[in-house]
């Protein structure tokens, strides 16, 4: 499963089967022939995820008018059960304790050729860490769990809320590499690369992986990112380090994602220029 | 002889929610009930113990629609529980971030409404997303409002979803000359934008509830004058912002208020007896479906006096401006009318709000465990927060969102709808599920709802 | 060109016109003219620098919005000054638009990476109007500022007036006219560790960058590298903000730059290598993919 794996080496022979289904996925949802089909799933989210795809403005209509149409979405459309479609862009945790949830996440893996994890709550718990069940009137809800633990997920967009502009560059790569010419496919293949090595790497991140993974591992050189990114202002820089209050920070793992000793790849970054370009001229 | 009918799950609002609808001969409601199928993630009971600064960032996160009302409601039950006055210039930041969510918020609520509503003159719905005009240039109009909302938001308070700059006492950070400038002009510019939407969107609402009919699922089902109409009472706070002291705002007395459980409220055990596979997109549940809305899927009830009262722009206009318009029509045009309204109050507070003021108190102190509330109006209605804090943490929770209050006004109000325009009367409310999430019940046998919803 | 020195428009040696500026700059006052002249143009509505912090010779990030507080941010702070931190904080409480921004080359990738994978900096991608790099060889944590300072310099902190590393020194600068040139072996051991896995001396993915390296006291060396910083610089030019002369016309030239650059990037190459290798079977992370 997960058309993306092909990207990694070890995968390759899986390609063009999953290409393949794709297309049928496409065909059968709408005939319109040169459209990737896009669905949001509604896990236990709070729909912050959906507000900033949403938050792209006219670029959504730009979107929906071009690239992708979107075949499912309780809060915008009006389709009631999960159909197929060439990506799934999931929000919100799981909640293990409610069949239905459970069902849903499982449907969506089957459904998707991709399935995105997006938004903290999908990736990495986010808040929803924090559940403890015994609340009025299901105390019996207490175990969240983001998808990644219940069904293999491609791509990660961290963060809480992730931003508009992720999202849309994570539709646009999906686009270009279901539909794009060869130079587009190798293109999306190298930007979605990190997106999808953070799915590979696990479901949990909050403040500490920055300490675990970057400060101690001795490679942060005090950049700033992190506090940049940090969406509850958790993170401040006490003598050009950063220091975490951990009783702020909600778990969301846009710090450890947004520092460039995380992650860096010298493949995508150094083109910038090329791809920002690219990204305008396609959202025009 | 009565029928029960299901939709399951609803669309075009925020979160996961149902329909039970007891129907006679002629499809018409006698009894409807609506409720929340969205797990519960608890946010009221892992806020004890947790320290104050962090519960509001965590109750922000339990709707991303209105997250500025549960981050306001939150920080400021805090403060009202430990005694924390803030500085007037961090009170306007926070106007202007509430109403700069409110306009995006009210703009995405046009979108999910389009759809049942026609071009008038014709018997074309509006689907928002098509490139063709008029709707696109609507369509642009509306995302251009979210955007100067979006914007507005963002520069107040930090983020545009989940806000980052209000914080226990006051603000994190200052609004510079430059950015009250920048936010004047956006709001300048919303409100040209808000008065066009404002005369179409109420056009077409009035158009709608105009017409002896709508199409639903290839019937013609006949429009009641009465759509939505019910005798519950409002409730609100403010015109826009919210309270936190009952000599301000006598509207909010705790006292007053009561929870009751669903199984005073809602319908029992019954079955599915009536099914319309053609009703978009999906179908309603299929004959034989097992339904318990009293066990199995519903919010407790909040009351006031007694009864479920409605909250929202309605209520709003009506506690304090005398509208009297009911049912549906009278709920969405209502929401309009706040367009112009939030984006004069916004104007007003800029020109208030001083740059150079401080925006955090001097002394926050850490809390003696007294009660503390906040009730803050959010889009869709009063949003209050209750919180008793010691020593900087928290030691009780609650929260009474809006749609929980909402959630028994508008099951009285589905009475004498026919059903398949149950789903028009629902989006009347704007709910926002997923907040209202700490209050449902679905009973153990909910297996009986997935396979339902995922055949 | 190699890839040592990033890809770049064009490169030349360059010195601020404005008196004013060059009197407190660390070199050619490059960074400090630049940002100006956007400023003045309405290129930038303010820029993000290395501000003076609560201690003596700490920097603290600020965002200047006049030639004044430009001016009061001028010269090379040698401990870390976190840039980035405020990238979008800019956006929002002080309402910018275009956002200008100096830092280190790690501090330019991070930028960029932040502008390609916006993962918590909405709305930041496109009011990025101009990044000014700086180049860098190495940073160090305030505490070892202190200790070259006052232990191996004998010099207050307070007292010390320039801080600056160039042909094969750190030199220490007073206040009351005492010169003192520590040897880089010296200061080795002072630097911050995550500089010795960073694989750019030269700010790649800057709009613009400058150091001294390369060019006469006084001077600096410029790389233009993108389209914007092209526009930019050659504007900055034609308004007479700066005096230029070709590189190759100047002593020790590109030649020096490139030699730094390969020591650099080879000698943090075989660190990274190493710490594959680091543990007994286990390593250490590398963030390079
Ligand atoms: C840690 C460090 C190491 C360096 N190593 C080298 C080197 O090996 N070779 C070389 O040629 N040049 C190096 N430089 C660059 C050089 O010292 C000058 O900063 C550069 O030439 C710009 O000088 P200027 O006169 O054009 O700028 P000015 O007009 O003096 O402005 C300098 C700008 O840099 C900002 N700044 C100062 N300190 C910092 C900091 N720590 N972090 C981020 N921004 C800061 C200031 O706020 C100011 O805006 C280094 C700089 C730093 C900060
Ligand atoms: S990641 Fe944040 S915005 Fe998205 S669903 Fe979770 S809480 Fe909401
Ligand atoms: S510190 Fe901030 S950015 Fe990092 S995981 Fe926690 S909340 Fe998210
Ligand atoms: S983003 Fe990474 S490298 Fe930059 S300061 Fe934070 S932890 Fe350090
Ligand atoms: S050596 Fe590299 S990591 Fe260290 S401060 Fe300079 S650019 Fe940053």
């Amino acid at each position: 499963m997960g058309l993306l794996s092909s990207v990694f080496k070890k995968n390759d022979q899986q390609k063009p089967a999953d290409v393949a289904k794709a297309e049928i996925t496409k065909k059968e949802v709408k005939p319109v022939v040169d459209k990737i089909t896009v669905g949001h799933v509604h896990m236990s989210g709070c729909t912050g995820c959906l507000v900033s795809l949403a938050d792209n403005y006219g670029g959504l209509l730009t979107i929906l008018d071009k690239y992708a149409d979107l075949v499912y979405g309780l809060t915008l459309a009006d389709v009631r059960h999960i159909p197929k479609m060439d990506v799934a862009l999931v929000e919100g945790s799981v909640c293990i304790n409610d069949k239905l949830s459970v069902e849903e996440i499982k449907q969506t893996r089957e459904k998707a050729a991709i399935v995105v994890a997006v938004g903290g709550c999908a990736s990495y718990g986010n808040i929803t860490r924090f559940c403890r069940g015994g609340q009025q009137n299901q105390p019996q809800h207490e175990a969240f769990l983001p998808i990644g633990d219940l069904i293999k997920v491609d791509v990660y967009i961290p963060g809480c809320a992730p931003t508009p502009q992720l999202i849309r560059n994570v539709c646009i790569m999906a686009y270009l590499l279901l539909k794009g010419s060869p130079e587009q496919k190798a293109l999306a293949t190298n930007y979605l690369k990190p997106l999808m090595m953070a799915a590979q790497k696990g479901t949990s991140a909050c403040f500490c992986d920055l300490m675990t993974e970057v400060i101690d591992q001795g490679l942060c050189m005090g950049c700033g990112s992190c506090a940049a990114a940090c969406p509850v202002r958790a993170i401040t820089h006490e003598y050009g380090k950063p220091q975490g209050t951990r009783d702020l920070c909600i778990k969301c793992g846009a710090c450890y994602n947004q520092c460039p000793r995380s992650w860096f790849s010298f493949d995508v970054v150094p083109e910038y220029e090329s791809i920002m370009e690219l990204i305008d001229t396609v959202m025009k | 002889m009565s029928k029960v009918v299901e939709i399951s799950p609803t669309t075009r609002h925020e979160g996961h929610s149902k329909l039970v609808l007891k129907v006679n001969d002629a499809g018409i409601i006698e009894t409807g009930n609506w409720c929340s199928i969205t797990p519960v993630r608890g946010v009221e009971r892992l806020a004890v113990g947790k320290t104050m600064e962090q519960v509001p960032k965590i109750a922000s996160r339990v709707c991303g629609i209105c997250p500025i009302a549960h981050t306001l409601a939150g920080i400021e039950s805090m403060e009202a529980s430990i005694g924390c006055e803030i500085p007037q210039d961090a009170y306007l930041l926070r106007v202007i971030l509430q109403l700069a969510n409110r306009l995006h918020s009210h703009a995405l609520h046009d979108i999910l409404i389009l759809p049942d509503l026609y071009i008038p003159g014709t018997d074309t719905k509006i689907n928002p997303f098509t490139p063709e005009e008029p709707v696109r240039s609507v369509a642009k109009r509306i995302q251009r409002l979210r955007e100067i909302g979006q914007t507005i938001g963002q520069i107040a308070g930090g983020e545009a979803v989940h806000p980052s700059n209000p914080r226990i006492g006051g603000m994190y950070k200052a609004c510079t000359p430059r950015a009250k400038a920048k936010m004047y002009d956006l709001a300048k510019e919303g409100l040209v934008l808000a008065h066009q939407q404002m005369d179409f969107m109420i056009a077409v609402i009035r158009n709608f509830h105009k017409r002896d009919w709508a199409e639903v699922g290839g019937k013609k089902i006949a429009i009641p004058k009465d759509l939505g109409f019910h005798n519950q009472g409002y409730m609100a706070t403010h015109p826009f912002y919210g309270s936190t002291s009952l000599d301000e705002c006598p509207t909010w007395d705790y006292d007053r208020f009561k929870e009751v459980r669903p199984w005073d409220w809602y319908m029992g055990e019954m079955e599915v007896d009536l099914a319309d596979p053609s009703y978009p997109i999906g179908g309603t549940s299929p004959v034989g479906t097992k339904v318990n809305p009293q066990m199995e899927a519903c919010t407790g009830i909040p009351m006031y006096d007694g009864q479920p009262v409605e909250v929202g722009p309605r209520a709003r206009l009506a506690v304090f401006k005398g509208y009297d318009e009911k049912g549906t029509q009278g709920q969405n045009i209502a929401r309009e009318m706040e367009y112009t309204d939030s984006l004069y109050a916004m104007l007003n507070a800029l020109d208030e709000y001083d740059p150079s003021g401080p925006v955090l108190a001097d002394e926050i102190p850490c809390g003696d465990g007294s009660m503390g509330w906040s009730a803050n109006e959010a889009p869709r209605g009063t949003d209050v927060h209750l919180a008793r804090v010691k020593d900087n943490k928290v030691l009780w929770y609650s929260m009474l969102v809006p749609t929980t209050w909402n959630f028994a006004t508008c099951s009285a109000a589905l009475t004498g709808a026919p059903w398949q325009l149950a789903e028009i009367v629902v989006r009347g409310y704007d709910p926002c599920v997923s907040c209202a999430t700490h209050m449902i019940v679905i009973d153990e046998d909910n297996k009986l709802v997935a396979q339902k919803l995922i055949q | 060109m190699g890839a040592e020195l990033g890809k770049y428009k064009s490169c030349v040696s360059a010195r601020s016109t404005d008196k004013a500026i060059l009197a407190g700059a660390q070199d050619g006052g490059i960074v400090t003219t630049l940002f100006a002249y956007a400023l003045e143009e309405g290129i930038i509505d303010g820029a993000i620098v290395a501000g003076p912090g609560d201690m003596p010779w700490k920097p603290r990030p600020m965002i200047a919005t006049t030639y004044e507080e430009l001016m009061a941010a001028r010269g090379t702070k040698y401990n870390i000054s976190p840039n980035v931190s405020f990238i979008k904080e800019a956006t929002r409480s002080y309402g910018l638009d275009k956002v200008g921004i100096v830092g280190t080359p790690c501090q330019m990738q991070a930028v960029r990476k932040g502008q390609l994978y916006p993962i918590g900096l909405r709305d930041v991608s496109d009011k990025i109007a101009l990044a000014v790099g700086i180049f860098c060889m190495e940073n160090f944590p305030y505490q070892s500022i202190v200790q070259l300072a006052e232990d191996h310099a004998a010099m207050k902190l307070e007292s010390v007036k320039k801080m600056e590393i160039g042909k094969g020194k750190f030199t220490f600068m007073s206040e009351r006219g005492a010169v003192v040139p520590l040897p880089l072996k010296v200061t080795h051991k002072y630097e911050q560790p995550g500089c010795h896995v960073c694989l750019d001396y030269v700010a790649n993915l800057a709009d613009v960058s400058c150091g001294s390296v390369g060019s006469p006291d006084g001077w600096s060396t410029v790389f233009v590298r993108s389209k914007k910083g092209d526009d930019i610089w050659a504007k900055s030019v034609a308004a007479g903000c700066f005096e230029t002369k070709a590189i190759d016309s100047v002593k020790p030239g590109l030649e020096l730059v490139t030699k730094l650059a390969n020591e650099k990037i080879g000698k943090n190459q075989k660190t990274v290598e190493e710490r594959k290798t680091f543990g007994v079977g286990k390593g250490l992370r590398i963030p390079y993919i």
